[in-house]
């Protein structure tokens, strides 16, 4: 994307884990002629960077430029020029003074007693907080009789530990800001959310919203890393207010990777069963090292115990959250938000626990699940509805079926250098956050609809396509219901001056929660256009029915049985504009009455070469329940693709730092951050995808989510099979072959 | 590296560029920039390196343009292989694949093909990285490197050349043209093994074997071991051991344990832990090892 007359914009960066910037000098960067911002240039607004939740929920620590950065990599100041070289050579011409202060990078560590505080004053909605130990915010719950667990017949407690991971997206973090003659803003941004993208830069710029106007762009996957607006896009409208200039701001890889990356958990688990195969109770406490900043740390600390006892049936539940600041990139939403974590380790402990009760662990997964009438509270504890659709059933014994599950090998009887095991894992995700009730977090979206004087339609939305083909979703919602051809219904690329609100693309809403708005949109045009064939017809507007021609390519309205009383859409059409009926067209916005879990199971079969500690990738069979399957190959591929970063986060992926200096081992560098291509997987004949036989009544058409839920059960599948296989588990993540070699070697001591 | 200097979006130095079409001409430009001129064949890691800083070259020369160093061929001292043959080139070419087909084996598993159709062999060898797939396996076959020095050239077997990490013998002037791999004994048997943690990924460790049986017996046996010391090295007493013997697992097992003794331990590894490298370079041995005895047995 290029504008005349645009700059290109670079931000200096913090080389320090933590420090207090005594000086900024940019008049060499200016006597270049590069426009430059500082943090003293930038309106003084502490704010959150993701505005999902309700302000009481929201806890505030940013600045567009940070004065004190807390991570290698935080934007101190920045600067636009003519070229990315000209910029790049001004950015070396500034000047930094720092006073380095004291870092941490392990959470336990921050908790110290005497260690240095990463922040020491934050906001809770506008109200000052003080930070102690460094936990940014925590949450606890306790639900049931603590006897059940302490009185079960078994009793397992673990510490688990999950790897930093990066999104790894297509594009980085991008940006173009064209400053308007009204004194407003034009926005293109890789962003998952328009509106929420506008309504930050009004709440720091000031800038009246209509005035600011956010495009909706092409996106090539984003995970979770763009439901907060990205600092790319504060610092780069900065740029362009004080330079008048459309400004561009792209990130490097090297950038990127110390922008965002997924919360690392420690978790420390304890569950019991009893001999009848029914779990009694459990405890949890999850540790969150959420970096520098928080994003949504603390709805993430409600999800966590969500996932948790929405998974199982556990009599008795008792949960603390605290999420810690270290002086490390900021984390934030990873697909799955905190699901593929607790999955791998409940999904382990269960395999675990099957094990000491002695009942095949498919069999304790069948008894224990959480499904259909039961209550489910996935999205945290303010969010609660009743499950109304469930293949969990279908998924498991039907999965188990096609791999032959019960006659899968033993562990104890391999013993050559090629070990091949089964595992089995399962998981769910929530579609959207809809409740009967409002909660913490907002989520509603809206749809405009309108149709066009030939008798087609426009279809407009905020909610944006992250390449999931989630509008193409929407489209085949309205078809259905106005009976036309796809191509009929055209999508219009909005911003937020041409569209309603939409909170974001996230928490698998796409087709669930916008498909719910675009079928409303499409109910209501239906209605206006039933109410004009009546007139047309002389017949009443309910009674007539719709039908499409192929002959004509036209939806015809008709008075069935009645010679004569038919109509086309495009004849409709015509009639209101010469008639001056007006333009059939109907704008609503939509919330969503629950969020229904949309169901996942794995079935995986690897070979460990125990010499090499390498494990291969052999047969996957995946069941998912996504209601109405809307996009069968694109769902299917979503599948493909959860299997594939499930894979990789079990056994390839992590960030650690260098404890010295405060970077990121792998220097910012994708060449040391390793993920799977192609042929690390297997082929893709080998991996089968089936879908239940389900309906979701709240969802359109019967449809839910599949995003998030085809990630989740991933990672503790991968272990189970691996454990399978070796007879060892792993309660680190990644499980990799350094790992594998070293337990096995412990094992045999 | 201070972190504002690295921008991977462009070259964010400013460089000369040059592009002999002789080799004298790179050669006399060579002597004159010295440490400030850096040679651009792929650019695979020259071109990284510099959008991240980590190398600071004043004059980049193309040596691209200098026909004679693209070439395979067969000559009556073996094959000829010219420094700026593409690994894909190596990956493909018939008569490698017929000759020396440890090469083919050992080319294709660099990178991805976008990056095979970049990178050279030359490259490959002189940025004498431990790692480099390309240095375990001609080290194997013997090979003898060709290096341009306006007096006339030089010859020295790799392992000459190789003086360690990052290191080679090229004095000022100088440039590798290319390499000569002797004939090969007719029947023998040749693998090449690696380990790494994804299909693009360079070696945590790789292992190179070219043997031949005579009356039942290893007869010619060369064995050496890449990413496990400051470069890929050949592991003579491992060789010693199995000539004149009949390959048997006890001898495998005897000979791997000797090739593990190789790996030395260095401050700044940190894809793999010696432990692990020693474990591995076992199991890759023993693959080399008995795969390239089948297919000395098949041509016996």
């Amino acid at each position: 994307m290029a504008f005349p007359n645009m700059l290109y914009g670079r931000v200096l960066k913090s080389p320090h884990a933590h420090a207090r910037v005594r000086s900024i000098d940019v008049s060499k960067a200016e006597k270049m002629g590069a426009v430059t911002i500082t943090p003293d240039e930038i309106p003084d607004v502490t704010y959150c960077p993701r505005l999902v939740s309700v302000p009481e929920a929201t806890y505030k620590d940013w600045k567009v430029l940070a004065d004190k950065p807390h991570y290698v990599g935080e934007a101190i100041g920045a600067v636009a020029a003519e070229s990315e070289e000209e910029a790049q050579k001004a950015l070396e011409a500034i000047e930094v003074e720092y006073d380095v202060l004291g870092a941490s990078f392990d959470a336990f560590d921050a908790m110290k007693p005497g260690a240095e505080q990463v922040h020491d004053e934050i906001y809770l909605k506008d109200d000052l907080l003080k930070v102690e130990n460094n936990i940014g915010c925590q949450l606890s719950i306790t639900e049931g009789d603590p006897i059940a667990l302490e009185e079960a017949d078994v009793v397992i407690e673990r510490t688990y530990r999950t790897n930093r991971r990066y999104h790894n997206q297509l594009e980085t973090k991008s940006v173009v800001v064209r400053p308007e003659a009204d004194g407003g803003i034009s926005v293109w941004s890789t962003t998952q959310t328009i509106h929420n993208t506008r309504l930050l830069l009004h709440d720091i710029y000031g800038i009246p919203m209509g005035k600011i106007r956010v495009y909706k762009v092409a996106l090539g996957g984003s995970f979770g890393s763009s439901i907060h607006v990205n600092p790319v896009v504060t610092i780069a409208v900065a740029l362009a207010l004080k330079s008048r200039r459309p400004v561009k701001l792209s990130y490097t890889r090297e950038e990127d990777i110390r922008d965002h990356c997924a919360y690392q958990m420690i978790f420390k688990l304890k569950l019991g069963a009893n001999k009848n195969g029914m779990l009694a109770g459990g405890r949890l406490e999850a540790y969150l090292d959420i970096g520098a900043h928080q994003i949504q740390a603390y709805p993430l600390l409600g999800c966590i115990v969500g996932w948790w006892v929405s998974l199982y049936k556990l009599p008795y539940k008792d949960y603390v959250g605290k999420a810690v600041y270290t002086n490390k990139v900021p984390s934030c939403a990873f697909r799955g938000y905190g699901n593929p974590q607790i999955s791998w380790v409940v999904e382990t402990m269960m395999d675990e626990l099957a094990g000491k009760i002695d009942i095949d662990p498919l069999d304790f997964r069948l008894k224990n699940y959480i499904g259909e009438g039961d209550l489910f509270w996935g999205q945290g504890p303010s969010v609660k509805s009743i499950i109304q659709s469930c293949g969990v059933e279908e998924i498991l014994t039907k999965g188990a079926e096609m791999v032959d599950w019960y006659n899968r090998p033993n562990p104890e009887e391999q013993t050559g250098r090629y070990r091949r095991g089964w595992g089995v894992g399962r998981g769910y995700h929530t579609s959207s956050a809809g409740a009967p009730v409002p909660s913490s977090i907002v989520d509603f979206g809206g749809a405009i609809l309108k149709m066009n004087e030939d008798g087609t339609f426009d279809y407009i939305s905020a909610l944006m396509d992250h390449g999931c083909g989630t509008q193409e979703a929407h489209v085949k919602i309205i078809a259905e219901e106005l009976q036309v051809p796809v191509n009929k219904v055209n999508i219009i690329r909005g911003d937020t001056g041409t569209t309603v609100y939409d909170v974001c693309t996230h928490a698998s809403r796409g087709v669930y929660s916008g498909g719910g708005a675009a079928l409303k949109v499409a109910m209501k045009v239906q209605e206006q256009i039933r109410s004009f064939a009546g007139r047309i017809l002389d017949a009443y507007p309910h009674a007539v029915r719709i039908r499409y021609d192929e002959e004509t390519d036209q939806t015809i309205i008709f008075a069935e049985g009645i010679e004569g009383r038919e109509v086309s859409y495009r004849e409709i059409a015509e009639t209101a504009r010469h008639k001056n009926w007006g333009t059939v067209a109907s704008v609503e916005s939509y919330r969503q009455p629950s969020c229904p879990p949309h169901f996942t199971g794995y079935f995986v079969n690897v070979e460990v070469d125990t010499w090499t500690g390498k494990v291969k990738l052999l047969r996957v069979v995946a069941g998912a329940d996504i209601g109405t399957v809307i996009n069968p190959l694109l769902a299917a591929g979503q599948v493909h693709g959860g299997f594939a970063q499930g894979w990789s986060m079990t056994t390839l992926e992590d960030m650690p730092y260098d404890p010295i200096d405060g970077d990121l081992v792998n220097r910012g560098s994708i060449a040391n951050y390793k993920v799977p291509t192609t042929q690390d997987l297997l082929d893709v004949d080998d991996l089968t995808v089936f879908f239940a036989d389900t309906y979701e009544p709240t969802g359109p058409f019967g449809a839910k989510g599949i995003g998030e839920g085809a990630l989740n059960p991933v990672a503790g599948t991968v272990a189970n099979a691996i454990q399978n296989a070796l007879g060892v588990r792993f309660f680190q993540l990644p499980i990799t072959p350094i790992r594998i070699l070293e337990a096995l070697k412990e094992k045999e001591e | 590296m201070s972190i504002n200097k690295v921008n991977t979006h462009i070259i964010p130095m400013e460089f000369q560029y040059h592009a002999p079409t002789t080799l004298a001409e790179a050669s006399a430009l060579l002597e004159k920039y010295g440490d400030e001129a850096k040679i651009l064949a792929g650019g695979t890691d020259l071109i990284p390196h510099m959008k991240q800083r980590k190398v600071e070259a004043t004059h980049v020369i193309n040596i691209k343009k200098i026909p004679e160093l693209a070439c395979i061929k067969e000559t009556s001292k073996g094959i000829e292989i010219g420094a700026n043959t593409k690994l894909r080139a190596i990956e493909l070419s018939p008569l490698i694949k017929e000759k020396t087909p440890l090469l083919s084996e050992a080319a294709a598993t660099v990178g991805s093909v976008q990056i095979r159709n970049l990178g050279t062999v030359g490259g490959n060898i002189c940025n004498a990285s431990p790692s480099a797939d390309m240095a375990t396996p001609l080290l194997a076959l013997d090979t003898v490197v060709n290096v341009y020095n306006r007096e006339g050239s030089k010859d020295y077997t790799l392992e000459e050349f190789l003086h360690g990490r990052g290191e080679v013998k090229l004095e000022p002037g100088e440039l590798l043209t290319g390499m000569t791999i002797p004939l090969q004994p007719k029947n023998a048997g040749m693998a090449f093994e690696k380990v790494g943690w994804t299909t693009f990924d360079i070696a945590t460790v790789n292992v190179a074997a070219v043997l031949t049986l005579k009356d039942g017996k290893i007869d010619h046996c060369r064995v050496t071991l890449g990413a496990c010391s400051p470069a890929p090295v050949r592991v003579y007493q491992a060789e010693s051991i199995l000539i004149g013997e009949e390959p048997t697992q006890e001898l495998f097992d005897e000979a791997v344990y000797l090739i593990a003794a190789c790996v030395e331990p260095r401050e700044s590894w940190r894809r793999a832990p010696p432990e692990y490298r020693r474990k591995a370079s076992q199991a890759l041995a023993i693959d080399a090892l008995t795969r390239s005895i089948e297919k000395a047995r098949r041509l016996a």
